[in-house]
């Protein structure tokens, strides 16, 4: 995938200058955007439609058209939209991957546009991930969290107390996965085949964060608070032998089928599984979302939220940030999050979906698990992405298989990031 | 043991059939099953419920019928495109001598090194220089020039295998050149074309990348952009809904093949004799 997109890099220095085109008409009449939308549950379509046409309905000046999207070669399209002058004025996409186009101008500064209560109201650590150089470069708009889903009946006949509370121990969490391992049952299921993202997401909580410095300087901190997560699923597969095996080469997804099936007592999901769960699990299925994970320093988990953004050379950049602030509005957060079982970013619109949902399906913890959420230095390095596929995965599925020990996985990580960044 | 040779061979073929056939019978029945099925552990092949509102989901949520008749149309008219250029193209290349042919073979081996991804933005430039960006008109353009090289690379090859003695024998018998082409060389050319127009359907109809890059309109889009909007973000995938999609978008490439078929072995048949 890297080498396709430094093809097509290469390709755009020959080509970028003839792609100054005007595009614009200059008629009279009402103002036209358009809004590339990447929701994909029909209830987040549904929703986004419907603040689009309030929006239309009370703005009649500004018209907004959907453009409908999906996740999968989104990059390469927007690439070959920015660099052809022909990018939507409204971008939805996540920040991880807006900010490189912001790093590269692609993206308008959306700060004069941002209130300052608006500002106070997004988490600090979410407003931080879409901020490049000081400037805001896009509106978070869902944000998700890992979370623990229990079968409330396993645990209650291991004898364990279900964790209540603002939060609970990772000890607690290996604790109750232990006690619960017994009659070819284990405490937990996690899907990770794929466990760059999910380690990198919580490893903040023990002190981690993978990424420091700015800009080509950034470099890869390998050191205790980052290996301690690697090490304690390690030690609950190996040691414990509380997590089901086969599920650490699974999707997150697919580690739900033990989990319906009653064979693993717990699974850590991302918090949005919480709607497919209420829907999929059979009948009768009690289960709860038990408190946010807490390690020693703190609850804390990095997240790349998804995020709206203006396409800098739109001729209607204050008309889109209009927009933007319209769909963020705290009404308009609480119910496109609600539509896609994602977290709200700002506090007025957690607390609105939370008076609404109420504890039902877990809303209540997902929603609190929310105001954890902290800065993602991930999102700010240019090569996270090729260091995820090419060198991380890889490394960590060797650890979690026992093919290479602590030592190994950690010059592993530091090694592979140095020979990407030369 | 004589007698078990037959049953034994039909076995095989029965056991390859389904091997091959798998996959399909797997895509069906998850395209029947609800989603708390597709997740739970029982793994059978028949669902415990029939759920056929994925069928309804599918085609309801993302306009899957009119992304099909948008690929049908781009499929067949640059499926046409291509042969019709590719045909006389064809012959010329596999008949000439000297530098030209060479040229012109290098030109086809030489197009198909370059990743798409490197064609992409001068392709969208141009598209959009001509307005046929966000068109299923630029879209079957693009297919027709993607596709083109290798029609001719695959047809040149059928071309070459007429001998051209056949060609010569006709000409002493009087025939002039059209009525050479017309009577000797495109009937024993007809599976070779048959085999190239399968090819172009199909590469049209599965094409990704360029519709993605070229359609910005949702009414525009093609089946696989539309189907690829059940996988979202996060791992989420629809897959009951995506699995009735794929059932769905299988249709119109099986019945193309049904149709085709028989001039396929037709002409190879009609091939073999006069050969």
């Amino acid at each position: 995938m890297k080498i396709r997109h430094a093809a097509l890099a290469a390709c755009l220095l020959g080509v970028v200058l003839t792609a100054c085109g005007s595009g614009e008409s200059g008629d009279s009449g009402p103002v036209k955007l358009t809004f590339q939308s990447l929701s994909d549950q029909p209830g987040a379509i549904e929703q986004t439609k419907k603040t689009v046409d309030e929006w239309n309905r009370t703005h009649p000046d500004t018209q907004v058209e959907i453009v409908q999207a999906g996740w999968d070669g989104v990059y390469d399209k927007l690439i070959t939209q920015f660099n052809a002058g022909s990018a939507p004025d409204v971008i939805h996409y996540e920040a991880a991957g807006i900010v490189p186009f912001a790093k590269d101008g692609y993206v308008a500064d959306l700060t004069p546009y941002l209130p300052e209560a608006k500002r106070a109201d997004v988490t600090k650590g979410v407003l931080d991930s879409v901020t490049v150089d000081g400037q805001v470069i896009a509106y978070p708009t869902e944000v998700q969290s890992y979370v623990v889903f229990a079968n409330k009946a396993l645990l209650q006949q291991a004898g364990v107390t279900i964790p209540t509370g603002p939060t609970m121990t990772w000890d607690q969490l290996r604790e109750i996965a232990k006690a619960t391992t017994k009659d070819g049952k284990f405490g937990l299921g996690w899907g990770l085949s794929s466990p760059t993202a999910s380690f990198v997401a919580m490893a903040p909580a023990f002190g981690g964060k993978y990424f420091e410095g700015t800009g080509d300087a950034m470099s890869v901190s390998i050191g205790e608070g980052e290996m301690a997560l690697p090490q304690l699923v390690n030690a609950m597969a190996y040691e414990d032998k509380s997590i089901l095996p086969v599920t650490l080469t699974q999707s997150g997804t697919k580690a739900l089928a033990p989990f319906y099936g009653g064979q693993v007592a717990m699974t850590i999901q991302g918090s949005y599984q919480a709607a497919n769960i209420a829907k999929d699990a059979p009948q009768g299925f009690d289960w709860a979302v038990l408190p946010p994970l807490a390690g020693p320093a703190g609850p804390a988990q990095a997240s790349s939220a998804q995020t709206l953004s203006v396409n800098k050379d739109s001729a209607h950049v204050e008309q889109a940030a209009a927009f933007i602030d319209f769909f963020t509005s705290t009404e308009n957060l609480a119910a496109i999050n609600e539509a896609d079982g994602l977290i709200p970013p700002t506090n007025s619109a957690r607390e609105a979906l939370a008076a609404k949902v109420g504890t039902k399906n877990g809303w209540d913890v997902i929603l609190s698990s929310g105001q954890h959420l902290t800065s993602a230095p991930y999102v700010f390095a240019d090569k996270y992405a090729q260091w995820k596929d090419t060198v991380a995965t890889p490394a960590y599925q060797q650890f979690l298989a026992q093919k290479i020990d602590a030592a190994g996985l950690a010059s592993q990580l530091r090694d592979g990031w140095q020979n990407i960044s030369r | 043991m004589r007698a078990l040779v037959r049953p034994a061979q039909y076995l095989a073929l029965a056991l390859y059939i389904l091997f091959l056939g798998f996959p399909l019978l797997w895509l069906i029945s998850a395209s029947v099953k609800s989603s708390g099925e597709l997740n739970s552990l029982t793994v059978s092949l028949l669902p415990e419920q029939w759920h056929w509102q994925n069928y309804s989901e599918a085609l309801d949520r993302q306009g899957l019928v009119r992304s099909a008749g948008n690929s049908l149309g781009v499929a067949l008219a640059s499926t046409a495109l291509v042969i019709l250029i590719a045909l006389p193209a064809s012959y010329v290349l596999a008949r000439l001598k000297g530098k030209v042919r060479l040229a012109g073979i290098g030109w086809i081996l030489v197009s198909q090194v370059f990743p798409v991804v490197l064609i992409i933005l001068p392709l969208f430039l141009i598209l959009r220089t001509l307005g046929l960006t966000d068109s299923l008109v630029g879209l079957t353009l693009v297919h027709t020039t993607y596709m083109l090289p290798f029609a001719l690379w695959m047809l040149q090859g059928y071309v070459a295998a007429i001998p051209v003695e056949l060609e010569e024998a006709g000409a002493m018998d009087g025939a002039t050149r059209l009525r050479v082409l017309r009577t000797i060389v495109f009937p024993l050319l007809a599976p070779g074309v048959v085999a190239t127009a399968m090819f172009s359907f199909v590469s049209s109809w599965n094409e990704f990348f360029f519709a993605l890059v070229l359609l910005q309109s949702p009414e525009n889009y093609t089946l696989p952009i539309t189907l690829n909007m059940f996988i979202g973000g996060e791992g989420k995938v629809s897959l009951g809904p995506l699995a009735a999609g794929a059932v769905l978008a299988a249709i119109p490439s099986i019945v193309f093949f049904t149709l085709l078929r028989r001039r396929l072995t037709g002409g190879l048949m009609a091939g073999a004799v006069k050969g």
